[in-house]
This record gives structure tokens, C-alpha cells and sequence, in this order.
């Protein structure tokens, strides 16, 4: 820790001044305007260069002088433009897309180097097109069961929401939709991501190594950006598949200077089985959809804005009314204040709410209703000190509103309100980080982040008293405490340090540590998340998270970049996991801090990474051996076990290929190993039902067997496209190829036809193959 | 966790709906592990013959009654220090006729189970709370929806008492048979009027639980007699039992990590033993029921 803060303070001293210009601007693609994040801005001839940043942004500083400057991107023909360097100048580049994409090009552009020449480490992107590649379930590109594919990454299986990072819970990865956080990232329970791929710029996935101006959730950062509108001309895409129909429409406001994009997807099982329901049936509601706008407007160089939102609703009823959804809004503001120091300044307003209900009379009724707000302000600097050194530097402050339950019921007349008192949060973080180049081979990426969050009133103190673990905690005292008081308030340092060593032109290693703090917590004692679970705050009792990693990793090219490959190993230490008491009450429990428990983790594994990037043939293969486990006290005899989501083998090869200009095929083929379970030994009988007993009291002694799945799909564009104005294309795909019945759980019941008799039972969420076909245009 | 059952039942029919989910039985091999007493006694403020039955633990795959126990001597003690004595049927069933000492029907006393098997010797408490009488049945014919069929269903009224935090356990017969006779562990259950939380105090039982009764699979007809009990429970054989309606349902996406049911049973000195399983319970009872015509 001292380390750093010495070298914070001598930073102005290793640095040395010698006159330079700077020469920055934005890299935009020539076909729709939009801008390319970590497009490669490089100077041959003295191997040196850098990167856009989120926004396409980037600066260079050089001594006076005349040079070859080159601007890659992958997919992108390169463009090289000689620059005379004798003041600053402003350079915005437009790259074309590569035409000769399918011809096995040999590609030794700077960007496809970009893994092993940058310091970050435990990043995953995927863009838009590569998602819509991957064979999915009914058809439905989708963009978190593309992030199920990649290394560090599992599920507790299949349809359930949210995915598991390098052994953390669900709630630990923070799920950004062009930086407002979304709660909730699931349609239908797990089967569909909120994010419609039309939409979709690109995906980022940071499991380790996180800079510091990433915080607020220990196990992982998925960064969703959303697609600008093209800024040329108006264009439009959708498709009509088996579950959802999709329409996107993007195009110039005022060419050149604003654009806008607006896409809509909804489900039509409901409209489609309306016909054939009887009339008890036929009002009964069950379709979701989503709405994804973007506007975006360059007022003039030195400025842009960005308004982007996002509204998504599930809904069923039948004679009850249930229904979850997100919204977002985010507005940010790119400035530029000179040519090296960029601003952008961010706000976002995120809430995910559900609501329950009983469709009754005025005399019988039942509604309820939940949610979480929050609002956020959030400025980042980066400031480009020299071609050495570019220095982040910003913070966040979030505002937080639970409302654990807003509920009524009546019963016959009488009516009452049981509402639950809502909860406040303020979380505040500031940041600074640089990352430096020491020579040729070396770059770090150092910083800090310091956290800290109040539990605000109006709100109660519980003070509870713990005597045997594992079970309710009974209340000692409360206290009240008023509008905006402080009931309770943690303060985090962490440090975040990550290094890259090249070995030689085609390989580095890298190492990282960081460490994160999370001062929120969904309670979710359920095998998959639910739409009813809750997010609450850290509280007097429920203390924030922390999790510490350290990776090392190997990366090396092949084939001139043709193939990159990667070895991370990692080690994660987590502290203050939230369990659950036997008979946990989390939903209308006044008390429910009495049934919470909170313990340690630990998780470490190793991951393999293969991809292929270009040419006709595309894909990966990740492996990942991992172990995931926690311990608790009152828990599985207060000794370790495996978490719910501990998968010791994951293996996912993706593959696609062109065939020809009319016919391209992918594949993809997942293994896991089982997740584990908790298995009776013994059974007694209680007013006669058979009930299941561990006597050794043991948790997740089992494993549920291995997890495997083929999917296969075919993309047909017809020839006769090319003089049409609507281009359309015809996917064909099948879900689960070999019919496997892939258990998701194994439990135990009474057989209802002999009260004598238990058994076992196999639950498969998808117990068939799954063939679909969709059909997507674009105009 | 009430409402949670709620909405698993939701969810899985949404499933179904949804995806082609399913389930089929498998073949596992269990470790087996030692046996442990159980002791079942829900007892009532009745006349008839109470009944506290002992068996004991078997691995989990015997498929079979699990085996009784005889030999163990068996009492409950009431106020003044009476004792009632259960007699040992040899079958499991240690039993009391409540004609010879009276009926155990102290509203508001605590009485305490002794048991001694095996040169061990094991406590429990139970309260006789009192129950609220059933003030009326009603029936309406109602049309196929989704999940429940065409037919006559029932409803019961009843008001909890107000002031108290209560807890019952409501028992629905068709023709003095067990509405779900394929499915025992369906067991409706209520804190004061609701599934849980507080705030229904003092209502009339919700439409949730008034309706309960009926069975949507296989509705009443004419002639069909409907019945009801309500019984009064302690909170620790409420949470027992919800743990029992959890444990034996436990399945699906939504499943919660299966856990062991606490029992209410403690060692002579009133703690937390790790012997004996099961639960002692005192009830008052109260019944109405209705004929279909």
C-alpha cells in the first residue's frame, strides 16, 4: 500500500518534460460514423502507439517532426496518414471494413496484437457480430449466454438468470448497460438477456486485473455499450423468430453531427396461442418485451452528448398479475478540455421493480410490489501526460432507494397495509490511476480507489444477538434515526496493480491484483435467482463484501496473429459472503438481517484460451478447471464446501464458417462438470410424509452429473439479394443436438402413487432438442 | 418463504408453459448414515384416542414403513403434575384415552413430553393456544381456469383472534378423506389470517386460505361432504412444519438448499440434542363442514 502512494507522489518527477505536440481526435467507421473502441493509433517507426478509449478517442504526444501515423481496427482496412508535427493538431480518421474479410488475410496490423501488447489481463470482448454467430436456444442471439462461453465463467444452469465469475454469486458482477447498472439482467426467469443484440455495440467482460475506476461489486464488470445510430443515412434491421420479433431503426438526425437508434423486441407465444386457448384461458397474459433508444450529438469537437435508455418489462397473469422489468437512462457528456486531457461525465437514473398481485375483488385482494432506484453522478478524466503515461482519475457518487415491500391485502372487507420501510444507501468512490510504459516491454497499471457507503436514515438500527450459529439471531435493541442520518458508514482502500511484460514480439506475461469492495447484497436463497429476490444495503449487521485476486497470465500469438491464445491462473479470497439460516424467511421479514449468516470464500482455478479471429473459420475454445467454496459458520459443521456454482471442468469450443457467400454454419459444444447438491442419507416418516435427513449434516455432498450440449445452426442469404433493397437472411439452428436430458437438479420426493416409495428425481430445464428458425432483415 | 411457495407453484406451471422442462425418476446410490428416533406427536385437545408414534431413521431408498419402536416409556405432563401416561401399543403407537384421565384441553398451558428410550431420556414443550371456531361454510360451482378444474369449490370462514400473533394449521377433507391423499406433505398452513408476515391480525383467514380447502385438481360434487379442521400451533411446529412442506417439495429451478428439519425435542436438560428427531405439538381443534346439494 505505501508502495503506491510513493510512487503517486513522486509521479511528477519520474516523468520528463521535453517539448512535444499532441495529436488527437476520434476513430470513426466510415460506414455509419460510429466510433471504435480500441482502435490501434500507432507510429511504426517508433514503435510506439495507443488505443481509443470507450468513446474512440485518443491522444499522442511527439517531439516536432513528420510521421507515418497508422489507424487499425480488426475487420477494418488500415489507414496511414502522414502527419508534419509542429503544433497540436486535431486528427478524426474514418476506417472502412475490410471487403477481403474472408480471404485467410495475414494480418500484422498493431490491433490484432493488442492482447498481448496491452497491460490489462482477464478481458473478454465479444462484439455484436460474433454473438449473432453463436448458435442460441430458439434462435435468439443472446449476448450474457455468449459471456457463459468464455473462460472464468459458469452458470448454476441452464434458463436460470445471471452467470457465475471465477467463483463469485451472481451479484457480484456488475452488469453495466452503457454504464447505468441493470439488476436484473434476465427475460423469462433466464432464458433471454435483457439486451437486444440489434442495439448492442459491443461486450466487454473484466474478471481480473479491474482498474481502479471499476467498482462496487467483487467478482466482475460486463460492460454492455450500446450501438450509436449511423450518422450517414437511415438504415433499419430486425427479424421474426420464434420468440421474439425484433425491429431496429437507427439513422441521421442531422448528418454527420447527431443520430439516433431505437430498438424494440417483444415475445408472441401469447398472440399466437390466443386462437386455441378456451375462455377461462384467454385473458391470461404471458409475453415480455424491451425498448432500446440511443441519441447521440456532436455539438463540435470539443464536445458530445449521449442520451441513452433502456425499458423492459416480463409479464404474466391469469387471474393474478406478476410482472419485473428494468429501466435505465443514462445521459453522458465527452469533453474534451485540451488535447490531453478528455472528460466524461456521466449521470444515470437505474431501477428494476416487480409486482405481484392477486386479481380479486375490493374484498379480496393482494398486491405487492418492490423495487431498487438508483441515481448516480459519475465524472472520469483521463488525461494523456505523455506517450508514457496516461493518468485516469474521477468518482462516482449512487444513490440508493429499496423498498423491500410495498404491500396491501384485504380479506373479507377488511383491508391492511404491510409494507416493509424502505432503506437508503449513498455510496461515494474516487479514484486515480496511471498507466505507465517502462521501455519497450513493460507497462503497469497502478491506482487506487477508495469506497465508502453510509446506511441512511429514515430507518431503524437493528442490534441483534448471535448465540448459535445457524440459527435466528433474536433482536436486542433498535433505534430510530431520521432523514439522511448515518446508521452506519464503512470506508475501503483498494489497491489495484496490474503488470505486462512483453517476451518477445509475439508473447508477454502479465500479473494483477485487485481488491473490491460491495456494499450491496441480493438475497436469493434459491438454486436459481428469482424475479422476487431483493437487493438490500449494507447495513449495521449486513457488512460490505470484499474480495482480493491476484492472476498471472501467459498470452502469445501465433501464426502472425492469426491465432492468440492466453494461460491465466488466479486466486480469490472473498470475506463476508451472505448466507441464509435454515428456514430463512426473506420475503415481509421485518427482521430478516435475524436470518443471515455471513462467512468466507475462497476460489482458484486456471484458464485456457484459444481464438482465432480471422479468416473463414472464426471461433474458440476456453477451458477452465476452477474450484468455488465457502465457509460458514452453522453451516456444513462450520467446515468448507463447494459453492452452489463450483464447476471443476468447463470446456466451450465455438466455431463458424464461412462456406461460401451464401451458406455459413456455427457450432458450439459446452462441457461442465455437475454442480453440486446436498443428498439425504435417511429418511423418517412425520403424519405420514417421508422426509429427507443428512445426518451428518453435510452441505452439497453430492454431484449432480456433468452438464454437455451441442448446438448447431445454419445461415442461408440468399443470392438474389444483392439488387434487393431488403437484404434478409434465414437462420436455421437447433438447440441440444444429441437430445441430452442434462439434469439442472436432483431432489428427492414421495412417490405419489405409492406413499411407501421415494425417489429420486432428475429435473432438466430443456429435456429435448430444440429446433428453431428465424429470419432477419436489414434495409 | 410462505409466499415463496406461492409463487414456485407460478413459476414452475410458467415453465411448463414456457419450455419443454422435465423431470424423470433416476437411480442414485446414498451413503447411508446412522439411526436416529423420531417422534410424531401432534396431539389434540380431542376426546379421541391420542396417539404419539415412534419410529426410527432408515437409509433413504428402503421403500418401505419405516421401522416402529416399542419399549419406550412415554408421558405428558399437565397442570398439578398430572401425568398421562401412553401405552405402548407394540406397533409404534403408544397411545392415551383421554375417557380415563380426561382430555388434555388446558387452554393456555404449557405441557411438557418425557420420554425415555434407551436409558436416554428426552424433553419437549408444547402450549394448548386456543382456535378460533369455523363460523360458516360456503360453495359455489366455478368454470375451468387455468390450473384448476370445473366443479364445486368450497371455502371456510373463520376470523383470527385478534391482538395475538397465531399460527394454524388448516386440514381439508372430501368425504372425511384427505383432499390430496397422493400428496400429504401439501399442508396448508397460516400465521394469524395470512401465509405470513404480520399484519393480518385479526382478519377473517384470506381468500387464499378460505379457498385452499377445495382441491383444483379434482374439485367437489353434488353429494360430496367438505371438512374442515383448524388447529392452534405453536411458532416452533409452524416453522416446523413449513419446513416439512419445504423439505418434501424442495424441487425445481427454484429449489432452496435442502436442509435438515429442526425438531422441538431436547435432551433432559432442555438443549439442543442431535439424537432425536420429530416434533411434539398441542392443539385445540375446531371443525365445520359442508354437503354439496
Amino acid at each position: 500500500m505505501r508502495y503506491l502512494w510513493t510512487i503517486i507522489l513522486h509521479l511528477p518527477f519520474l516523468l520528463y518534460s521535453q517539448e512535444k505536440y499532441t495529436i488527437s481526435g476520434y476513430v470513426r467507421s466510415a460506414a455509419s460514423g460510429e466510433e471504435l473502441i480500441g482502435a490501434t493509433v500507432s507510429i511504426p517507426a517508433l514503435n510506439t502507439g495507443v488505443s481509443t478509449n470507450v468513446y474512440g478517442y485518443y491522444a499522442l504526444s511527439l517531439p516536432a517532426g513528420t510521421y507515418k501515423v497508422r489507424y487499425s481496427y480488426i475487420g477494418f482496412d488500415d489507414v496511414i496518414k502522414e502527419v508534419k508535427l509542429s503544433e497540436d493538431i486535431q486528427l478524426n480518421i474514418e476506417l472502412s471494413e475490410s471487403l477481403n474479410e474472408l480471404e485467410a488475410v495475414e494480418i500484422e496490423g498493431e490491433s490484432a496484437k493488442k492482447n498481448i501488447e496491452s497491460v490489462e489481463m482477464s478481458v473478454n470482448k465479444i462484439d455484436a457480430k460474433t454473438i449473432k454467430k453463436i448458435p442460441a436456444l430458439l434462435g435468439e442471439a443472446d449476448v450474457v449466454k455468449s459471456v457463459l462461453l468464455l473462460p472464468g465463467v459458469s452458470t448454476v444452469g441452464e434458463g436460470s438468470t445471471g452467470f457465475n465469475v471465477r467463483g463469485g454469486g451472481i451479484d457480484q458482477n456488475l452488469v453495466l448497460l452503457d454504464e447505468a447498472p441493470v439488476y436484473n439482467s434476465s427475460h423469462l426467469f433466464g432464458f433471454f438477456s435483457v439486451f437486444n443484440p440489434d442495439a448492442v455495440k459491443n461486450v466487454r467482460l473484466i474478471k481480473g486485473g479491474i482498474a481502479p475506476e471499476y467498482g462496487g461489486r467483487l467478482s466482475s464488470i460486463l460492460d454492455v455499450r450500446m450501438k450509436e445510430g449511423n450518422q450517414k443515412e437511415f438504415t433499419g434491421s430486425g427479424g421474426v423468430g420464434v420468440i421474439f420479433s425484433r425491429l431496429a431503426l437507427e439513422g441521421p438526425i442531422k448528418k454527420d453531427k447527431a443520430s439516433f437508434i431505437i430498438a424494440g423486441r417483444r415475445s408472441y407465444a401469447d398472440v399466437l396461442a390466443k386462437p386455441f386457448l378456451n375462455s377461462g384461458l384467454s385473458d391470461s397474459k404471458f409475453y415480455f418485451y424491451d425498448l432500446t433508444a440511443k441519441v447521440n450529438w456532436t455539438m463540435n469537437e470539443k464536445n458530445r452528448f449521449f442520451l441513452s435508455g433502456y425499458f423492459g418489462r416480463d409479464i404474466f397473469g391469469s387471474g393474478f398479475i406478476f410482472n419485473w422489468g428494468n429501466a435505465t437512462a443514462t445521459a453522458r457528456w465527452n469533453h474534451i478540455f485540451n488535447d490531453r486531457l478528455f472528460m466524461n461525465l456521466t449521470a444515470f437514473y437505474s431501477d428494476y421493480d416487480y409486482a405481484f398481485g392477486v386479481e380479486g375483488d375490493d374484498r379480496d385482494d393482494f398486491e405487492w410490489s418492490s423495487s431498487v432506484v438508483s441515481q448516480s453522478i459519475k465524472p472520469d478524466f483521463s488525461y494523456y501526460l505523455n506517450n508514457n503515461n496516461t493518468l485516469r482519475f474521477g468518482g462516482q457518487s449512487i444513490y440508493y432507494d429499496f423498498k423491500p415491500a410495498e404491500a396491501t391485502f384485504a380479506s373479507g372487507g377488511a383491508t391492511n397495509d404491510i409494507s416493509l420501510p424502505e432503506k437508503f444507501g449513498l455510496e461515494n468512490g474516487l479514484y486515480i490511476q496511471n498507466e505507465q510504459k517502462f521501455g519497450s516491454r513493460i507497462k503497469v497499471l497502478y491506482g487506487l480507489r477508495w469506497s465508502h457507503f453510509s446506511y441512511l436514515g429514515a430507518g431503524e438500527k437493528q442490534v441483534f444477538n448471535d448465540t448459535i450459529p445457524g440459527l435466528r439471531k433474536t433482536l436486542v435493541e433498535s433505534e430510530e434515526f431520521g432523514d439522511f442520518e448515518s446508521i452506519a458508514s464503512y470506508n475501503n482502500f483498494e489497491p489495484r496493480f496490474s503488470i505486462k511484460y512483453s517476451l518477445d514480439e509475439f508473447s508477454s506475461v502479465k500479473a494483477s491484483y485487485n481488491r473490491m469492495t460491495q456494499y450491496l447484497h441480493l438475497i436469493s436463497n434459491t438454486v436459481a435467482s428469482t424475479p422476487v429476490d431483493l437487493w438490500l444495503p449494507t447495513t449495521n449487521n449486513l457488512e460490505p463484501q470484499i474480495a482480493d485476486q491476484v492472476a498471472v497470465g501467459y498470452f502469445r500469438n501465433f501464426k502472425k496473429n492469426t491465432y492468440e491464445a492466453s494461460a491465466e491462473v488466479f486466486v480469490k479470497d472473498f470475506q463476508n459472503q451472505v448466507e441464509y439460516i435454515d428456514n430463512a424467511d426473506i420475503f415481509f421479514n421485518d427482521e430478516l438481517e435475524a436470518d443471515l449468516l455471513s462467512g468466507d470464500g475462497r476460489a482458484y482455478g486456471l484458464e485456457l484460451f484459444v481464438k482465432k479471429n480471422t479468416g473463414r473459420m472464426t471461433g474458440w475454445v476456453s477451458y477452465t478447471i476452477s474450484r468455488s467454496e465457502r465457509k460458514v459458520k452453522g453451516i456444513n459443521n462450520d467446515d468448507w464446501y463447494p459453492s452452489r456454482f463450483d464447476r471443476l471442468h468447463n470446456l466451450s469450443v465455438v466455431g463458424s464458417y464461412e462456406y461460401n457467400d451464401k451458406w455459413s454454419f456455427s457450432a458450439n459444444f459446452v462441457f461442465s462438470s455437475g454442480t453440486p447438491a446436498t443428498f439425504p442419507t435417511n429418511r423418517y416418516e412425520v403424519q405420514g410424509i417421508v422426509l429427507p435427513h443428512n445426518v451428518n449434516n453435510s452441505r452439497n455432498n453430492y454431484r449432480i452429473p456433468a452438464y454437455h450440449r451441442l448446438d448447431i445452426s445454419a445461415t442461408l442469404v440468399p443470392r438474389k439479394n444483392e439488387n434487393r433493397k431488403i437484404q434478409g437472411e434465414w437462420v436455421f439452428s437447433i438447440y441440444n443436438v444429441y437430445n441430452r436430458r442434462n439434469p439442472f437438479a436432483i431432489f428427492f420426493e414421495q412417490d405419489p402413487d405409492q406413499v411407501n416409495r421415494t425417489r429420486a428425481i432428475r429435473y432438466s430445464v430443456i429435456g429435448n432438442f430444440v429446433p428453431a428458425v428465424s429470419y432477419n432483415f436489414k434495409f | 418463504m410462505k409466499e415463496l411457495k406461492v409463487f414456485r407453484l407460478l413459476f414452475i406451471s410458467f415453465l411448463i408453459l414456457s419450455v419443454v422442462a422435465c423431470e424423470d425418476e433416476i437411480d442414485l446410490d446414498l451413503e447411508e448414515g446412522r439411526t436416529q428416533l423420531v417422534v410424531d406427536a401432534f396431539i389434540t385437545n380431542d376426546s379421541n384416542i391420542q396417539v404419539i408414534r415412534l419410529t426410527t431413521t432408515a437409509p433413504y431408498f428402503l421403500n418401505e414403513a419405516t421401522p416402529t419402536v416399542s419399549g419406550a416409556s412415554v408421558k405428558i405432563i399437565g397442570p398439578a403434575a398430572v401425568e398421562y401416561i401412553f401405552q405402548d401399543g407394540g406397533n409404534g403407537d403408544y397411545t392415551y384415552d383421554p375417557s380415563t384421565q380426561g382430555r388434555l384441553d388446558s387452554t393456555n398451558f404449557t405441557y411438557r413430553l418425557e420420554l425415555s428410550y434407551n436409558g436416554e431420556q428426552y424433553t419437549a414443550h408444547s402450549k394448548l393456544n386456543p382456535v378460533p371456531p369455523i363460523d360458516s361454510m360456503t360453495v359455489a360451482f366455478e368454470e375451468e381456469e387455468l390450473g384448476s378444474e370445473e366443479g364445486y369449490y368450497t371455502q371456510f370462514w373463520a376470523r383470527d383472534f385478534v391482538g395475538t400473533q397465531d399460527f394454524y394449521w388448516i386440514k381439508a377433507f372430501k368425504n372425511g378423506e384427505p383432499i390430496r391423499p397422493d400428496n400429504p406433505s401439501s399442508l396448508i398452513l397460516s400465521e394469524d389470517a395470512a401465509f405470513g408476515g404480520n399484519g393480518a391480525d385479526g382478519f377473517v383467514f384470506i381468500l387464499p386460505l378460505r379457498a385452499a380447502i377445495t382441491n383444483s385438481d379434482e374439485p367437489f360434487e353434488i353429494g360430496d361432504v367438505s371438512s374442515v379442521e383448524l388447529l392452534s400451533l405453536n411458532e416452533d411446529v409452524f416453522e416446523y412444519l413449513d419446513q416439512v412442506t419445504i423439505q418434501a417439495n424442495n424441487g425445481g429451478l427454484f429449489a432452496t438448499p435442502p436442509s435438515n428439519i429442526r425438531t422441538n425435542i431436547r435432551d433432559i436438560n432442555g438443549g439442543l440434542q442431535d439424537e432425536v428427531l420429530g416434533v411434539f405439538s398441542l392443539s385445540s381443534i375446531s371443525r365445520n363442514a359442508i354437503q354439496i346439494q
